[in-house]
């Protein structure tokens, strides 16, 4: 009875508005373009003579016709990977620090982080523009030092960098949100009964804070490594030539070619893509963990 | 019950041995709030191109506060933004609790692929259904609604973490203890799970306040938005107003925290005054 | 007493938050209301390009009609199209560029003009009528138009003893090694695409593969040098004197060029419309099939023909004016300007943008792809 209770309405609110609506867009792959957009009708109007109606694998025999479109897939869960790792690697001490800070200033702490992000996004990213401009003090900084070892000024905008900075900034939070509710849980007394037996801070974190915090940490890189995949905004704004993601070709295919089908395939591609590598990372630590016991 | 003070201290204290997480912490923290300081700066900006700072001004929060427009789409988005995490907030933590106790096979997927998906398809699929298969007038409740679906599954990763680094036990032992199941909710799991409601309530408030794409598809005619006017206005370079209502946006979200932090502050002392008298 | 546990707080924080949202609805209940409830006077819903109708015509309008002027905005054709392609309804006027009227006309999408009621059609310059896809101007009145042209800092250039007039600058490695990394193009298929046909002496709208083949190796072989492909967020870095050459349309420019004045910047902002030629875009007024109130409608069409309100967008922003009549209320610099003002021979050289099919747009993002990943 409980269960149902607690399970039944996200279930039947996402059935309803999500379920449904996903089998539409996975329908939609499986159809034709409309010739001037949108999608063609599924059967042909009365009267009508040649054109393509119906089902067709066409958008996914377009996919797999040039090796182009993969090559953009391995090109952004490389960037999502790097982002996901530096969003790591910078929330981690900023997590610990508001969990095991007094009990009266973590709240405040952690609204702090989430502050930023009350304000409008584009406007942030438009701020970095400024930040990495070639007229700015940090590129100025930045060339300096790279100057004292004979390298050549580099324009910090427009490029995979800016790309790269652009993403973890708008992710960040992402990452410290579930790292923190997971590490504000660590029970002291564990820690102390290491160091009781002898363990050196370092010790303490390896062996006793790192892997409680594993949950924490998947949830983070999941919450950080999807959105990056389907971003188009920060590429568009502060890449250079090159920087195109897969995002920004879903983006196209709606709002630029016009070819929903082929944007609904590459979608469930990647929708695809990204629940089996969270699929094979959660195998992998279930194994992980059993084998460490 | 205290135990005697030892070299791993809770809460950390500035002593030299933490400097270096201190040291980081702030960093961190200045990392997020540069870009946010160039914002606020440049709302005082005299030049409608806003590339360069020329000059003190409030002249946009001027033209920003009769500005109707902007105004009624902040309005909105704040409206949109609350409704939209309460119910994903109620909703993700539900899918949290359930995906975690029992282990139902097809709801983490159903939970979590909205995360997985990319936006625009989220947004497209769902204006096709309201409108092909619902039959609807788009409106405010459109948009809440579509919000809502790619928010849950933000809260329940967030409480399914959380939840994760707990020992269960603890339910089997008020179960056992004869509580009921709503009042081990009320009792046990809900206090322990209240940070990542927050966290979970605060990420939808954020991601639902700045969403372009999905409520581009679902809006309605006639109602203006925030993200979609700011949008919209970058092909013709967006002018210092954008900063003025993001500087202000943040005013009010500081005020809510701060309000939070007091309420906070007041609760915790009011159970130690409560201890003291007895 | 039982003090405050934390679910307490939780539920204080969420009573809150209900309470400022009740607050918010309650308060300003007036305004923006959905198109259902109308104890409103008359709405008239626009469709339209974001800060593409000055502020001081709207206000104009609203007192000339006694009715209110409710517009959403888009910032380019295609999430117009997208929406009403997926079945959204409710506007009465749209403001759709050339192509995307194509495409809205081949939908069947729009509802005929009724000419008896636009009197100041007569006020606009016969070069803009008629065009290939609206014959007649049956369904489409002229409103506004931009130029896709080359923006450059005149100093830099004439330092660098580079051309102004023609495409070969943002084609040709000779010149683009002077300037590597200083350079941006639009970030747009169709408008990038013309570029290079144009250079090579094809029109616009050839759609030829062989012909689009050679379009794109002269933009992946001139690729390295561009900074970016950018749509807006070159006219900033242009006015700080930070880029020298972009590809981005004449209105921006205007904007740009009027910037670096302002900021009293030690270079001006140039811009012309390379010899080879380019891409007019022209915007126009339909009514959209779902609208309901096409009297209003059309008043509001009539309206934006006077030359007084056309020209007041002119002025704001520097956008080409179709409008013969509203030459006189336009500033004279502004009328001066050839890549605002097209005289008889610029207009010869300008083509306008059709719609393609299903088969050439898959075809076009197959290449765009490769050049953006290459």
């Amino acid at each position: 009875m409980a269960k149902m209770l607690v399970g039944g309405p996200p279930l039947v609110f996402l059935l309803v508005f999500f379920a449904a609506p996903s089998m539409i867009m996975v329908l939609s792959s499986f159809r034709f373009p409309g010739e001037f957009g949108g999608l063609a009708p599924l059967a042909a109007p009365e009267g009508g003579t040649g054109g393509d109606y119906g089902l067709t694998a066409e958008a996914y025999q377009f996919f797999f016709s040039d090796v182009i479109y993969v090559e953009i897939f391995l090109k952004s869960f490389g960037i999502a990977m790097a982002t996901t790792l530096i969003c790591l690697v910078m929330a981690y001490p900023l997590a610990l620090l508001i969990a095991r800070s007094e009990k009266r200033f973590r709240n405040l702490l952690v609204l702090l982080v989430v502050l930023p992000f009350a304000s409008n996004f584009l406007i942030r990213i438009y701020a970095w523009m400024i930040i990495l401009g070639p007229e700015s003090g940090f590129s100025h900084f930045v060339n300096a030092i790279l100057g004292v070892f004979g390298i050549a000024p580099v324009t910090l905008l427009f490029s995979p960098f800016a790309v790269l900075v652009g993403m973890v900034y708008v992710h960040l939070p992402f990452m410290v949100l579930p790292l923190y509710t997971n590490l504000e849980k660590h029970d002291p007394s564990l820690l102390d009964a290491a160091q009781d037996l002898g363990a050196t801070t370092w010790q303490r974190f390896w062996r006793v804070t790192w892997p409680l915090s594993l949950p924490g940490i998947f949830s983070g890189s999941a919450l950080v490594f999807i959105p990056v995949l389907g971003m188009f905004a920060v590429p568009d704004i502060l890449g250079g030539t090159g920087d195109i993601l897969i995002g920004n070709l879903i983006k196209d295919q709606f709002l630029g070619t016009r070819d929903w089908p082929f944007g609904s395939a590459l979608s469930i591609m990647l929708t695809l893509a990204v629940l089996s590598v969270a699929g094979l990372s959660t195998w992998v630590a279930r194994s992980a963990m059993r084998h460490g016991q | 019950m205290g135990r005697a003070l030892r070299h791993e201290a809770w809460p950390i204290t500035m002593s030299r041995a933490n400097i270096w997480l201190w040291l980081v912490a702030a960093s961190i923290y200045a990392f997020l709030y540069v870009p946010l300081a160039i914002v606020v700066m440049y709302s005082f900006n005299d030049s409608r191109l806003n590339a360069e700072w020329v000059g003190f001004t409030l002249h946009w929060y001027k033209a920003l506060l009769n500005n109707q427009e902007m105004l009624t789409a902040a309005r909105n988005s704040l409206v949109i933004a609350l409704c939209a995490s309460l119910s994903s907030t109620i909703l993700g933590t539900m899918a949290g609790l359930a995906i975690h106790r029992y282990r139902w096979k097809f709801l983490p997927v159903l939970v979590f692929t909205p995360v997985a998906m990319p936006e625009i398809l989220l947004g497209v699929s769902l204006l096709l259904f309201f409108l092909q298969v619902l039959n609807v007038t788009l409106g405010m409740v459109s948009i809440i609604i579509a919000h809502t679906t790619f928010c849950i599954g933000f809260v329940a990763i967030i409480v399914r973490a959380r939840l994760q680094a707990m020992d269960d036990s603890i339910f089997e032992a008020a179960r056992d203890l004869g509580a009921s199941p709503w009042q081990t909710f009320r009792l046990v799991t809900l206090p322990l799970i209240v940070p990542a409601v927050v966290a979970g309530a605060l990420m939808s408030f954020t991601l639902s306040i700045d969403d372009f794409i999905i409520t581009f598809f679902t809006k309605g005619v006639g109602e203006p938005i925030l993200p979609i006017q700011i949008y919209t206005m970058i092909k013709v370079a967006v002018t210092p107003e954008v900063n003025a209502i993001s500087t202000l946006l943040m005013l009010l979200t500081l005020t809510m925290i701060i309000i939070a932090a007091r309420l906070e502050a007041r609760a915790s002392s009011n159970r130690n005054n409560s201890r003291q008298a007895r | 007493m039982k003090p405050l546990s934390l679910p307490g707080k939780a539920s204080v924080l969420l009573l809150l938050m209900l309470a400022l949202a009740a607050l918010s609805a309650g308060c300003t209940a007036k305004g923006g209301n959905p198109a259902g409830s109308e104890k409103e006077k008359d709405v008239l819903y626009l469709f339209n390009w974001n800060n593409y109708l000055a502020p001081d015509s709207v206000r104009r309008f609203e007192t000339a009609c006694n009715c209110r002027l409710s517009q959403d905005y888009y910032s380019d054709n295609e999430e117009m199209l997208a929406k009403l392609a997926a079945g959204a309804s409710g506007y009465d006027i749209i403001v759709p560029t050339g192509n995307a009227l194509d495409t809205l006309l081949r939908q069947g999408a729009l509802k005929p003009l009724d000419k008896s009621l636009l009197p100041n059609l007569r006020n606009i310059n016969p070069a803009y009528l008629d065009t290939a896809f609206d014959p007649g101007n049956n369904y489409s009145v002229p409103y506004a138009f931009t130029l896709s042209l080359i923006g450059f800092n005149q100093e830099k250039l004439k330092e660098l003893d580079l051309p102004t007039d023609t495409w070969a600058l943002i084609f040709e490695p000779r010149y683009l090694e002077k300037i590597k990394g200083r350079v941006t193009v639009l970030d747009s298929q169709r408008e990038l695409m013309a570029a290079a046909l144009k250079y090579l002496g094809y029109s616009v709208n050839d759609a030829s593969e062989e012909h689009w083949k050679q379009a794109a190796a002269l933009i992946v072989r001139a690729k390295p040098y561009w900074a970016a492909f950018s749509n807006a967020g070159y006219i900033k870095e242009l006015a700080k004197g930070n880029l020298w050459v972009a590809h981005g349309y004449s209105n921006d420019m205007f904007q740009a060029a009027l910037d670096a004045k302002k900021t009293g910047r030690p270079f001006t902002v140039g811009y012309t419309v390379p010899k080879e030629g380019a891409v007019l875009a022209l915007d126009s007024m339909v009514l959209h099939r779902s609208g309901r109130r096409p009297d209003l409608a059309h008043q509001f069409i009539n309206f934006m023909l006077d030359g007084r309100n056309s020209a007041e967008l002119t002025n704001l922003t520097g956008s080409g004016n179709p409008n013969e009549d509203a030459m006189r209320f336009i500033e004279p610099e502004i009328a001066a300007n050839k890549a605002i003002f097209p005289d008889a021979e610029l207009l010869g050289r300008l083509e306008m943008l059709r719609d393609l099919d299903r088969r050439q747009r898959r075809l076009l993002s197959r290449l765009w792809t490769e050049i953006k990943l290459r």
